[in-house]
This record gives structure tokens, sequence and C-alpha cells, in this order.
């Protein structure tokens, strides 16, 4: 018993810290995403519901819309490169896996912003993507590449792929694949012991994935920003507007709180379709 | 055991990293607030040698950061703020500002009155100006083929994808107000809604909106028309300078970046003399031929070099013809970034 008091004394400033930095700072979100903003400046505190109902607005409501639409079409296009990236890598020799697995990692290493600026620097007019093939004549005049929705997208996936990539292969490394090997034994084929088996037992993986890289997709807008010239309007844009230039804090709060229930959402959902507590690929 | 030992220790390490950083003030600091490379190096390393004060530069990026983190330390901490005109009207009538002690600044005389009495400081009791300016329209003659004559010409069809703009929601829907022959402060909210329909006319020809570094996108070629502050005006004609300017036919915009010093500053003597320091006519013409905007110094005149005039584009007989965006009520800001919003969702 004594002893359990003196570990819970270590434990302390953990509490102590998760109180005061992550709980704290929610609550006061949530709180004042029912008051009202001043005329002004600031805010008053009154009780309103007027920014929850600001955002089914349809111009505000389309921003969600187009952010889970832009969400879900990164989420397909990373698992579609990123299930079979994770699945193979988990299937090479121990030493050609720790040499791809660093290959991934490495990105990490630069500032994701300095990565986007480096792409800037790559696809713009007269870039230097654009001189090469100037160069050699198989252009003629600018693509364009950049600052469109597709220019996003493709940052997008860039930027999330390698967290469905870790998620996959760390399921994919702890199956027991001696069971695909059963069920080949039993009769099945290739397709069937991957689509009854593999698919069965590496779906953690697959949903952490998609968790992963669905929720951070809504909100990276720095990537809209750069990659989009500006122009593409995320959930994550839109609270940064809100906060920074339009000064309406309680709407900004609310698109948090609305956004944060999304994100409860999904994690809930995974736990129920996995029973398990933790994300795959998260260590 | 060990492994408790450095638990123990960690979780003390934690606790004390709480409490430090309750230091006492030092007397010879100056702790200044504004966006990146605003106050040139060189002024800042002058004042910091001829003084001995020492300058902490701190930045933030919008108005409303500033706003909001003056507000959080109840007009302290900071001694010495530079920022946009609308927000400082905000900030004074919030009682964030102090009043000047102008008998600690007497080079106050050199203000130019032309850039006195200005709507956030009617008075002059708060404010220093430091950087007016006319946003205009710059284009490069070789990539467009229409006559470009004010904001409406951005509307062009020929300029399909290649105009870069300002992420600056009053400027956006103030410039569809004036072509619609409105006030940018106009609160009714009919007019508003009218500018944001023609707002989503010009989408298709949107290519980049950004703040800070629109000049580049005309010099890359990725825009061939923009709409660009003075000191990116100037920077985009050093660039190239065959770019062709455009004083809008509907009617200029005036804004004025300005210093205060907050109401409860540490070192409020420190930042009147650095205002005194750099109100000097030799110190003030090295500003602005580092800044960029129209100098507000007239005892600096006779320093500045005999192009700058020239360079800068604008010149003081247009500050008349130049409205000012100022506040809004509630309800006209929250139509005016209803239809922004919208204006953005149309854009691809």
């Amino acid at each position: 018993m004594k002893k359990r008091s003196k570990d819970g004394l270590l434990i302390a400033p953990l509490y102590v810290f998760t109180l005061l930095f992550v709980a704290a700072p929610l609550l006061y979100m949530l709180a004042l995403s029912f008051m009202q903003r001043a005329e002004v400046w600031g805010v008053e505190a009154a009780f309103s519901l007027d920014s929850y109902r600001k955002i089914l607005q349809p111009v505000y409501r389309d921003t969600f819309v187009e952010s889970v639409k832009l969400a879900f079409t990164t989420t397909f296009l990373t698992l579609l490169v990123g299930y079979p990236f994770g699945y193979f890598m988990a299937r090479l020799p121990a030493k050609r896996k720790s040499l791809v697995m660093l290959l991934v990692v490495i990105p990490f290493w630069t500032n994701a912003l300095m990565r986007m600026y480096g792409w800037m620097i790559l696809f713009r007019s007269n870039g230097l993507a654009e001189q090469a093939l100037l160069r050699f004549g198989l252009i003629e005049d600018s693509l364009k590449l950049l600052y469109n929705y597709k220019a996003v997208l493709a940052g997008m996936v860039y930027a999330l792929l390698p967290f469905m990539v870790l998620a996959v292969y760390s399921s994919a490394e702890k199956m027991d694949w001696s069971l695909v090997e059963a069920a080949k034994d039993l009769g099945a084929k290739n397709w069937q012991a991957f689509a009854t088996v593999t698919l069965k037992l590496t779906l953690p993986g697959i949903l952490s994935g998609v968790i992963l890289v669905f929720i951070p997709s809504m909100g990276l807008f720095f990537i809209a920003d750069i990659l989009g010239g500006g122009k593409i309007m995320l959930v994550g844009n839109l609270i940064r507007d809100q906060l920074m230039s339009t000064r309406d804090w309680p709407f900004a709060a609310a698109l948090s709180v609305v956004l944060m229930a999304f994100t409860m959402l999904f994690i809930w959902t995974y736990r129920k379709i996995t029973h398990s507590d933790e994300l795959e690929g998260l260590l | 055991m060990r492994r408790k030992q450095l638990a123990w220790m960690l979780a003390a390490a934690m606790v004390l990293s709480l409490l430090s950083g309750c230091g006492g003030s030092k007397e010879k600091e100056l702790n200044i607030y504004t966006w990146e490379d605003y106050i040139p190096d060189n002024v800042v390393a002058e004042f910091e040698e001829a003084t001995g004060i020492r300058i902490n530069y701190t930045n933030f990026e919008t108005n409303e950061q500033m706003l909001s983190v003056l507000e959080n330390a109840d007009g302290g901490d900071y001694d010495l703020i530079l920022a946009s005109d609308y927000i400082i009207d905000i900030a004074i009538k919030e009682g964030l500002v102090g009043k000047l002690d102008k008998e600690k600044i007497p080079n106050l005389a050199n203000i130019d009155p032309l850039y006195q009495g200005f709507f956030y400081d009617q008075n002059d009791e708060y404010t220093v100006p430091y950087a007016p300016g006319i946003p205009l329209i710059v284009y490069d003659p070789s990539r467009v083929t229409t006559e470009i004559t004010g904001y409406e010409s951005l509307w062009d069809p020929s300029l399909e994808d290649s105009v870069g703009i300002m992420d600056t929601e009053r400027v956006i829907t103030g410039i569809a107000l004036k072509i619609m022959g409105e006030s940018f402060n106009t609160e009714n909210a009919d007019t508003i809604r009218q500018a944001g329909k023609m707002l989503l006319d010009l989408a298709p020809n949107v290519r980049v909106l950004s703040n800070d570094q629109t000049q580049d996108y005309l010099l890359s070629g990725d825009v061939s028309v923009a709409f660009l502050f003075t000191s990116q005006v100037v920077l985009a004609l050093q660039g190239n300078p065959d770019l062709k300017v455009v004083y809008p036919k509907e009617g200029l915009g005036f804004g004025c970046d300005a210093l205060f010093v907050p109401a409860n500053a540490p070192h409020a003597d420190n930042a009147y003399q650095f205002l005194n320091y750099i109100l000097q006519g030799e110190v003030g013409a090295d500003i602005s031929t580092q800044v960029w905007y129209l100098c507000p110094n007239k005892a600096a005149y006779e320093y500045l070099p005999e192009d700058f005039q020239e360079s800068l584009v604008i010149s003081t007989e247009e500050i008349p013809e130049g409205e000012f965006i100022m506040n809004v009520g509630a309800e006209a800001l929250a139509v005016h970034d209803e239809v922004y919003t919208a204006f953005k969702a149309a854009l691809d």
C-alpha cells in the first residue's frame, strides 16, 4: 500500500502536465465555442449556439464537406500505394528491410514545411522540372503544375504516405505467415489466402493507417496554402483564418470542437472494430 | 532502485522547470514586437551601440496575432509595437496603448503632418507613423494582351488563371466594392453581398492568393498580373524594370503601419528613446530606403537619394485620394467573412 502511494507521487507531474496543458486548453476551447464574439474585438461571455449554427451555413458547411472529400481521396490514394508497400516491405530479408525503413523515415528528418517549399522550387512555373522538360522539348508552355487542387492532393499523399506504410508494415510484420501457408495447404489459391487470412490479419494496420492519414489531412493547412496557392480552403485553413484574421474566436473554437468530435468518432470506431487500445504503427 | 532514483530526479526537474523563468527585469532592454525584417538590422545594431540598450526583436505574422498576445499580456511585456492602422484603432479602444510622453521624443516634430491625424489617432497622442503606402496593380506587358486600367481589368477573361492577389479579406472584398463605386467601409450587408457575387466571377482568374510573396510569383512568371502592397511593388520593379504599374481608376486604398508604446510597457522610456532615435533625419532616410514605403519623416527628405521617389512609384500627392480600410461592425464583418469564404471556396 505504501509503495503504491509513492509511485502515485512519481507520476503526479505527468498528471499535472496533462491537466494543465491538455485538459485545460480543451475545456477552454469548449467553453469558448459556446460564447459570442464581441462587437469589435474579443469575446463576450454570454451563452450562445450561434457558432454551431454558423457551421451549418452553406458556405462553411461546404468547407467541411470539401475537407472530408479531400481527406477521403488522400486516404484512398495512400492506401492504394501504402498497403502493397508496407506488405512487401515486411516480407523483405532483414537487412533490406532496415534499409527500406531508413528510406521511408529519412524525409521526416526535414520539416514537412521545408519539403513543401522544396516542391515549390521544383515544380513552379519555370522551375527546375519545367526547365528540364522544356530543354528536352517535351513541353512548349508552362504546365501550371502548382497552385491547384491536384497539387494539394499530391502533396498530402506525399506527406502522409509514410504513416500508412509504417502502420501496414507493423501489422504485416507481426503476422504469422504460417497461417497463410496453412491456408494454401488446405487448398486456398493465392488470392483466397490473401483475402481470408492476410487481409484480415493486417486489418488493424490498415485501419490505423487510415486514421493516421485521414485525421491530419483534414487539418494540414500549410500544404493547402503552399501548394494550393492559398486557394484551397480546408477546415484547418478556415479555423486559422477565423482565429488570425476574422477574429471570430467562438466560431474557430466551434469548428475545432466539431473537428475533434470527428476524430474521436473515428478512433472509437477503430477500437470497436479492432478491440485494440493502441494504434498500429505508433510504436 | 536506480531507475526509481532517476524517476525522482526527473520529477524534481520537471517541477523546478515550472518555477524557473520568474527572473527580475533588466533596465537596459527594449522589447520590440513586429513583423519579421520590418526594422532594418543595421538600425537596431546602431541604436544598441549608441545607447547600450539591448533590443529583443520578436515577430508576429498577423496583426490579430499581435493584438491577442498584447491582450493576454494586459498591455505589458512589450515596449514598442509596430502594426497596421486598423488594429491600432482597436488596441487604443481596448485601452492597450499608452499615450506618448512627447517631452521625451523631441524629434516628433520631424513627422510630416501629412501623415498625422489619421482615423486611429486623430489627435496624434498614441502613434508614430512608420510605413504609409498605397497598394497598386503591377503587370508584365509581355504576358498580358488586355489593357489594364483598374481593379475591373483583373476580371478580364484573357487573364484566366494568371492573377495574383493578396489574401486579405477586407482588401479583396474592398476592390469589388470600389468597382461598384462604394466605400471600402460600407456597412450595408446587401452591398457587401453584391460585391461578394462579383468576386465569384474573379475566381477563375486567380492563380495565387498570398500576402507576403506575391511579387515573387510575378517575377517567376507564375502570374502575369498582381495586386501588391507598396514595398512589394518596388521589389517587383527592382527584379524586373519592364513591369508596368497601374493606379486603379476606381480609386486607391491607403494604409499606414505605425509604432506605439503599450499601456503597461515595462521599459517605456527606452521605447521613447528608440522613437526619438529613428525620427532623426538620417536614420529615417536609412529606414525608408530599406523598407520601401513613403517616408513620413520630413527631416529625412534631404537625406533620401534622388531616385528614391522614382523607385517608390507612389508619391505624397496620391494620399488624399486613398481611402483607409477601417473597422466595421460585427454584423458587416460577418458578411465580409461569409462572402470571402465563398470566394475562396470558388477558387481552384
